[in-house]
Formats: C-alpha cells, sequence, structure tokens
C-alpha cells in the first residue's frame, strides 16, 4: 500500500459534524441490535400464540384458579401516545437547536423529559395492575415479557431525556447540536418499539 | 467530582493531592465492589425472599438468590471499574477534559494501564489478547479431562455429573474463546491503524466491551460451584429450567457478553465505515477488515437473539414463567429456534476472521497480489448473508416443520459456493507463488486441509438421511471442531505469530512457532480423525463411557489430544519468552504493505503522527510501482 502523510491540522479536534455523523451511525447500529431484540419478541409472542400448547396461551379456569384474561390494548397505544408527544416535544427542542433559540430548546427538552417519566410509571402502573401474574399461561408469560423490556427501554429514555434536557439547560449545545439529534434518533425508535408492542399486544 | 485539570498541584513539602475518581478506579476497585455486591444482595436475597413451601406456587427461590447476586456482581464490578462514569457525566453536563481522555487513553502510566478502563485501542487488543489465552488455557483443562476421562471405555474417574458438567463448561467457554481470538486481540490491536485511525470510533465503547467480557467470566466459573452446566453448551429448554444453579451462571454470562458483542459490532462496524484514512476506497482496504466487520455485523442481529432466549431462560427459571415450559403453554422448539437462529451466524463469526486474516498474509509470504480481491468480498458476503438461512439443519430431528427440511437443506449446502470462493482465493494466491515458509504460510495450508474435512463432513450432516443417522454421535463433534478449530483457530494462531512483532514490539521465536505448529496439526488431525471414525460407528457424544468397540478410536483421539496439549504448551511458553527476551522486531518484519508496519515500534499513542493518504491498495506485490 503506497500511503502519502500529510500533517493533521488538529489532531484532538474534529469537525462537529464529523463527530455527529459518526455518533449517528454508532447509535444506528446498536439500535440495529436492539431492533433483533424486539422483533425476536414479537416472533416469540406470536409464535406461542400460534402454536397455543396444550391450550395454555389462555388457560381455562380451574378449580385453584380464574381463567386467564387478556388484558385491553388500549393501555398500550396510550402509552405509545404518551412516547409519540415525547417524540414530537423533543423534535420541537431539535427545531430550537437549530434556529439557536435556548428557550425552545430548553423547553421541548424538558416536556420530552416529562413525557418520558410518566411513560415510565404509565408503564409500571399497567404491569402492576395486570389482572394475572407471569406464571398464568404463555400469554401471561409475554405480556409481562413485552412491557418489562419496554419499562427498561422507558428507563434509559428517561435518563437519555433527563442528560439531554440538563445540557441543553446548561447551553451546552449553543456550538453544536448534533447529540439532540442522535436522542431524536433514539426517540423515534422508543416510539416505534412502543407501537410494536401494543400492536402485539392488540392480538391476544 | 474532582477533575484532574482542576486538581490543585500539591506545594513543596506537603501532602499528595487527593486523586480524582478516574484514577482511583482499576480492577481491583472492581473486584471489590463486585464481589461485595454480590455478598450483600445475596444475604439479603436470603434473608428476605420467602421460603419454598408446599403451597408457594413458585419454588425457585434458589435461583433467585444466584440470579440476583450476579446480577449485583455485575453492576457492582462495572461501577468499580469506571464503566459509569463517562454516562453519569454527560447526564451532569460535565464532559471529560481532553486530560481526563488522556488519562483514559493511558497516557504515561505504563503497566498500570492494563489493569484500568482503558480507551486505547491498542491496551484493549493486548488486553484481549490475554483473556483470550486465559480462555483457552481453562477450556483447554477441561478437554483434557474430557479426552482422558475418555482414554479407556469404563471412564469412571469422573462422576457423570461432573463429566456433563464439565464438557458443558468447555463448550462455552471454547465457543466464547474462539468468537473473540481475532476481533478481539487483533480487530482492536491492528484493524485502526491498518485502515490509518488514531483510535476506535468510540473508544469508551471500546473499553467497555472488554470489561464487560471480564465481568462476565466469573459468573461462568462460578458453575463449578453450583452443580455445572449438565446440558452441554446449548443449554436447550426445557433441560436447562431443570438444570441446577450452574445454568444461571451461563445465563449471566450469556446476557452480559452478548451486550459486550452488541457494543463492539456497533464500534467495529462504524470505525471501518467512517475513520479511513484518506484515499482508502473499499477497493483499497484490506481484506481483513472485511472478514472483522462480517463478523461483527453478523453478530450484531444474532446476538440479541440469543440473549432474549437466556432472559427468558432466567424468568422461567426464576419467576415460573411458561415459555419454553408446555404445561404451561411454552415449547421447546421456540428455545431451539432462537438458540440456532444465533447458535448458526455464530460459527461465521469464528470463521470468517480467521479465514481473512490468512488471506491477508497470503499475499505477503507469497510476493504476490491476493487473486481476486473481489472473489474473495463475494464470497464473504455470500457466507454472511445465508448464515441466518440455514439454522433450522440443527433441528432435522427435533421434529419440528418437517417440511422446511428440505430448504434447509439446500441453503445449507448452497453456503458451500460462496465458502468454495474463499478456497479458490487462497489456492490462487499460493499459485506460483515465491514461497516464504513462515508459520502462517504453513497455517494457510492447514487451514486448506482441516477446512476441506470440515466443510465436506459439514455438507453430509447438512443432508436429511444422513443426518438422521449421525446427529448426536461423535462425527458432529469431529465435524464443528475441524470448522471451528482447524480452521479458525489455526487462522488465530497465524495472526498471533504474523502481528506479534507489532503488538509487542518482539519477534515470535521461529523454532517454538514451527515446533508449536506442527504438534498442534499433526495432533489435532489425529484427534479428529479418530473422532470421526468412532462416530460413525455411532459413538453418541457427551457419554462419559462407551462400549467396548469404540476402544481403539478413542484412545487414538486422547493421544492425539495430549499431542495438541504440549502444541499449545510450546505456544504459551513462546509467547511469555518471546514477549519477555524475544529478538527486537524491525517496523516491517515481513516486509508488508498495510498501513500497521508503516508505525514503529512501540506504537505511539495515536498510532500516526501524521495521519495517511492511501493511494493505493494493500496488495501490490511484484508491481513495478508497488
Amino acid at each position: 500500500m503506497s500511503a502519502l502523510t500529510h500533517a493533521h491540522s488538529n489532531p484532538h479536534h474534529e469537525h462537529p459534524d464529523v463527530v455527529g455523523s459518526r455518533n449517528r451511525l454508532g447509535l444506528v447500529l446498536i439500535l440495529v441490535a436492539d431492533i433483533a431484540f424486539a422483533l425476536s419478541v414479537l416472533f416469540v409472542y406470536f409464535y406461542l400464540k400460534g402454536q397455543n400448547v396444550n391450550d395454555m396461551w389462555l388457560p381455562a379456569a380451574t378449580d385453584d384458579q380464574v381463567a386467564t384474561t387478556p388484558v385491553s390494548s388500549t393501555g398500550a397505544w396510550y402509552l405509545t401516545v404518551l412516547v409519540g408527544v415525547g417524540l414530537l416535544t423533543h423534535t420541537y427542542a431539535l427545531k430550537g437547536a437549530r434556529v439557536k433559540n435556548q428557550t425552545q430548546l430548553v423547553l421541548g427538552s424538558g416536556i420530552a423529559l416529562v413525557a418520558s417519566v410518566l411513560a415510565m410509571v404509565y408503564q409500571v402502573m399497567q404491569m402492576s395492575a395486570a389482572p394475572f401474574t407471569i406464571t398464568w399461561g404463555a400469554y401471561a408469560s409475554c405480556y409481562f415479557l413485552i412491557t418489562g423490556l419496554n419499562t427498561v427501554h422507558l428507563a434509559l429514555t428517561v435518563f437519555i431525556a433527563l442528560g439531554n434536557w440538563n445540557r441543553s439547560r446548561l447551553g451546552l449545545y449553543r456550538a453544536d447540536h448534533w447529540h439532540v439529534t442522535i436522542v431524536r434518533v433514539w426517540w423515534t425508535w422508543m416510539f416505534v418499539s412502543s407501537a410494536l408492542g401494543a400492536f402485539a399486544l392488540s392480538f391476544p | 467530582m474532582t477533575t484532574m485539570m482542576e486538581r490543585p498541584a500539591a506545594a513543596p513539602g506537603s501532602a499528595a493531592p487527593k486523586k480524582a475518581l478516574i484514577e482511583r478506579l482499576n480492577l481491583f476497585t472492581a473486584l471489590g465492589l463486585g464481589v461485595a455486591s454480590a455478598v450483600v444482595v445475596w444475604y439479603l436475597a436470603k434473608t428476605f425472599l420467602p421460603q419454598n413451601t408446599e403451597e408457594s406456587v413458585i419454588k425457585t427461590r434458589e435461583d433467585q438468590v444466584v440470579l440476583l447476586a450476579m446480577i449485583a456482581w455485575f453492576i457492582g464490578f462495572m461501577i468499580g471499574i469506571g464503566a459509569f462514569i463517562g454516562p453519569f457525566r454527560w447526564v451532569l453536563g460535565r464532559d471529560l477534559s481532553h486530560d481526563e481522555n488522556m488519562f483514559y487513553a493511558g497516557k504515561d502510566q505504563g503497566i498500570k494501564r492494563y489493569f484500568r478502563y482503558t480507551t486505547d485501542h491498542k491496551v484493549v487488543g493486548i488486553q484481549y489478547l490475554v483473556v483470550t489465552i486465559i480462555i483457552f488455557f481453562v477450556g483447554g483443562v477441561l478437554a483434557m479431562l474430557i479426552r482422558t476421562n475418555l482414554g479407556y471405555a469404563e471412564g469412571g474417574w469422573l462422576h457423570p455429573q461432573a463429566y456433563n458438567a464439565i464438557v458443558g463448561i468447555h463448550g462455552i467457554v471454547m465457543i466464547v474463546g474462539t468468537i473473540v481470538m481475532i476481533t478481539g486481540p487483533f480487530g482492536n490491536f491492528i484493524m485502526p491503524i491498518m485502515i490509518g485511525a488514531r483510535d476506535m470510533a468510540f473508544p469508551r465503547l471500546n473499553a467497555l466491551s472488554f470489561w464487560l467480557v471480564v465481568a462476565a467470566i466469573p459468573p461462568m466459573l462460578s458453575a463449578f460451584w453450583l452443580g455445572g452446566i449438565t446440558t452441554g453448551w446449548s443449554a436447550y429448554n426445557p433441560l436447562a429450567s431443570q438444570a441446577p444453579p450452574g445454568m444461571d451462571g451461563y445465563i449471566m454470562f450469556i446476557c452480559i457478553f452478548a451486550i459486550s458483542t452488541m457494543v463492539a459490532g456497533a464500534n467495529i462496524t462504524t470505525t471501518a465505515v467512517r475513520m479511513r484514512a484518506k484515499g482508502m476506497t473499499w477497493n483499497r482496504t484490506p481484506i481483513f477488515i472485511y472478514g472483522v466487520v462480517a463478523s461483527v455485523a453478523l453478530a450484531l442481529p444474532a446476538f440479541p437473539v440469543f440473549f432474549l432466549s437466556q432472559i427468558m431462560s432466567a424468568l422461567d427459571r426464576s419467576l415460573s414463567s411458561t415459555f419454553y415450559d408446555v404445561r404451561g403453554g411454552g415449547s421447546g422448539w421456540l428455545y431451539e429456534n432462537l438458540f440456532w437462529l444465533m447458535g448458526h451466524p455464530e460459527v461465521y463469526v469464528i470463521l470468517i476472521p480467521a479465514v481473512a486474516a490468512l488471506m491477508e498474509m497470503a499475499p505477503v509470504f507469497t510476493r504476490r497480489p491476493l487473486f481476486s480481491f473481489n472473489l474473495a468480498i463475494m464470497g464473504i458476503a455470500g457466507i454472511s448473508g445465508l448464515s441466518v438461512l440455514v439454522w433450522a439443519h440443527h433441528m432435522y430431528v427435533a421434529g419440528w416443520a418437517p417440511l422446511l427440511n428440505g430448504p434447509f437443506m439446500l441453503t445449507t449446502e448452497l453456503i458451500s459456493i460462496p465458502t468454495g470462493m474463499l478456497f479458490l482465493v487462497l489456492i490462487g494466491t499460493l499459485w506460483r507463488g515465491r514461497l516464504w515458509m513462515t508459520m502462517p504460510t504453513a497455517s494457510i495450508y492447514a487451514l486448506l486441509w482441516n477446512f476441506m474435512i470440515g466443510g465436506i463432513t459439514g455438507i453430509y450432516l447438512s443432508d436429511v438421511p444422513i443426518d438422521a443417522f449421525l446427529h448426536g454421535s461423535m462425527f458432529v463433534t469431529a465435524h464443528f471442531h475441524y470448522t471451528l478449530m482447524g480452521a479458525g483457530l489455526t487462522g488465530a494462531l497465524a495472526s498471533l505469530v504474523y502481528w506479534f512483532p507489532k503488538m509487542t514490539g518482539r519477534m515470535f521465536d521461529k523454532t517454538l512457532s514451527w515446533v508449536s505448529f506442527c504438534l498442534v496439526q499433526i495432533g489435532f488431525n489425529v484427534t479428529f480423525i479418530g473422532m470421526f471414525l468412532v462416530g460413525l460407528a455411532g459413538q453418541p457424544r457427551r457419554v462419559e463411557a462407551y462400549a467396548e468397540v469404540f476402544s481403539r478410536g478413542n484412545l487414538i483421539t486422547t493421544m492425539g489430544a495430549y499431542t495438541i496439549m504440549a502444541g499449545m504448551l510450546v505456544l504459551l511458553h513462546g509467547v511469555i519468552s518471546s514477549w519477555r527476551s524475544g529478538a527486537k522486531a524491525p517496523m516491517n518484519p515481513w516486509f508488508a504493505k498495510t498501513l500497521e508496519w508503516t508505525v514503529p515500534n512501540p506504537v505511539p499513542l495515536e498510532n500516526f503522527e501524521v495521519l495517511p493518504v492511501v493511494t493505493s491498495d494493500a496488495y501490490g506485490y511484484g508491481k513495478a510501482k508497488s
């Protein structure tokens, strides 16, 4: 390999667009793994539903236990809407960052943070209000798998939204805002994954 | 949090200034915090979790205690090593300063940097190398226990339960060892320099992926004291849900390792895509880079599926969910599908970088251009693509979807076509080359021989009627050892000798490399040809004792295994002695043309004083202007 050399103007400071582009690709690749994971969860749900082994997808009532009745998916769709609000407000914040409007950036980030917290609390409430436990057949197991993993997603979203809001508040995105752009990629995936979960739970 | 920049200098005669947090954390704080967390959580769980009673629905207290303690170990270890400092500093809006980043990179820290959350890719590469050697040592000792027990028909000196546990742990330890053996040490140390970058795209994720592997090992090894992994490395359910708590160690190990693999996959792929030197077009990118990227890109969607299968296994064991329990509407076939959706691509995660490494060396030692660079890329792409469409050939005799046996037989046999392309590239490069006969050169021939046997026996096993006869026999064991060890490990050992001068600044002892090569390759073929024979004769795998009729083949196999052991010990001696007192390596001992050989030994912290601009491909041997 022939190689010429040239002096780098400043090896320690790359252009923010270059760094942002690299970070966005990195996040997208991590999301590829997360998407594979989410699709596997859907596969598990529909595979066990389709197999209905021993008629135990939704077990009938026995002497010891009442029948497992599926949870309405309305709550899961409400949750998706809540995450959608987070995505929209974060997008509003991003637009603020692009036009150097600090107030819009902080306000949008703050509302997105509140939306993420509310979504997580709502998800936990849904889990605790389920009329069955994880042991009550395949549907119950899958229900807690989907909602549990969504809770983990939402906890990560709270962490990210908190950081994003705090950094906005401190004015760290005045010079460049590629962090905010990347956080929107995450929010978009959270919205899609919540919708996928709600979609699955619509077919008990 | 005191940053290094903010810390005031100590006045003369006064006490040394207080160390910042990132300076205090290292492997020992990680071990301390991990163990302390595990013990505290174990005690609390033992004290407060409800006892199993006749009336209780969930009788899984033991697994809950073990899993909680292991999760606590994992979190404590990662806090103790400093993995969470970066994310929390990001949330607080206090990004790491340049000095702190330099500290993380291991600047001026000597040997201490190898015990810290160091981000320099070269340090991570060396850390991976050492850990890989340790993993192979553990797996090798277990292999020798297995073969010693099988040396005589009666077996007997290992209890059958202990034998099963050893086979299971040997399997998963070696699988993980072979997954990381190329992309870990050489993907980290060599790849960024080879593409003309100063470091990986995400240095902290790089350190994270390594320390996750380290955090995963103790739960795995704890299985020895928790009843072992009695299911074999595949941990099929519902068998796994009935196994002793050692299975919880397996589950934790896989979950942590899967996260490591995902992080490493995103990092390595981004580095190769976005950080290649100016002028390094895809046509000028070395073939080794393609191999490493294909490997990690394949692992990226494959390991999350395995991760999920283990989360569900943990839930079945600890909370009595019913994903795999047919009494509650679960299915064992569900596990098999999830497992092999990862399990077969994983074979190529291991193989592709090993073959690519040897394709990288072939032009160097034949002084000829790589034969048909494009064909090599087509082969790698073809294998990667087809490898996700063949998983059910592991399930022909399981009874799952018999109508799909034909299509899966076809896709499996199709994979021999892109594999053949890689053979063609290697043979074409060797053809009429002026061979420089080194251990890596001989390894290319060894790979062609071993991989040919592994590949052809793989075609037998992909054939539904033959598989019905051979499934679960020693023939299968011999087949996958021929691919993973005969091809994969051969490539890794050649890589070790080839890149040893750049990684350590010392030449690998030539005599020891040859002695080791001969012992390992002869021993390997004796071992596994013997295993093929007993497998064809009908000896099942995973049995502690066997019928007298298989005695001769097993004795030959055990003798071969001891020969491999001798070869590996010679290699280990070679690594240690050459590293300590080998001849100092020149900058480019092989007169190779890739960029890693243009930087001095030891490689500077940021690799290149000035970034290179690439003007031709890496295989211009024998050309007038190369």
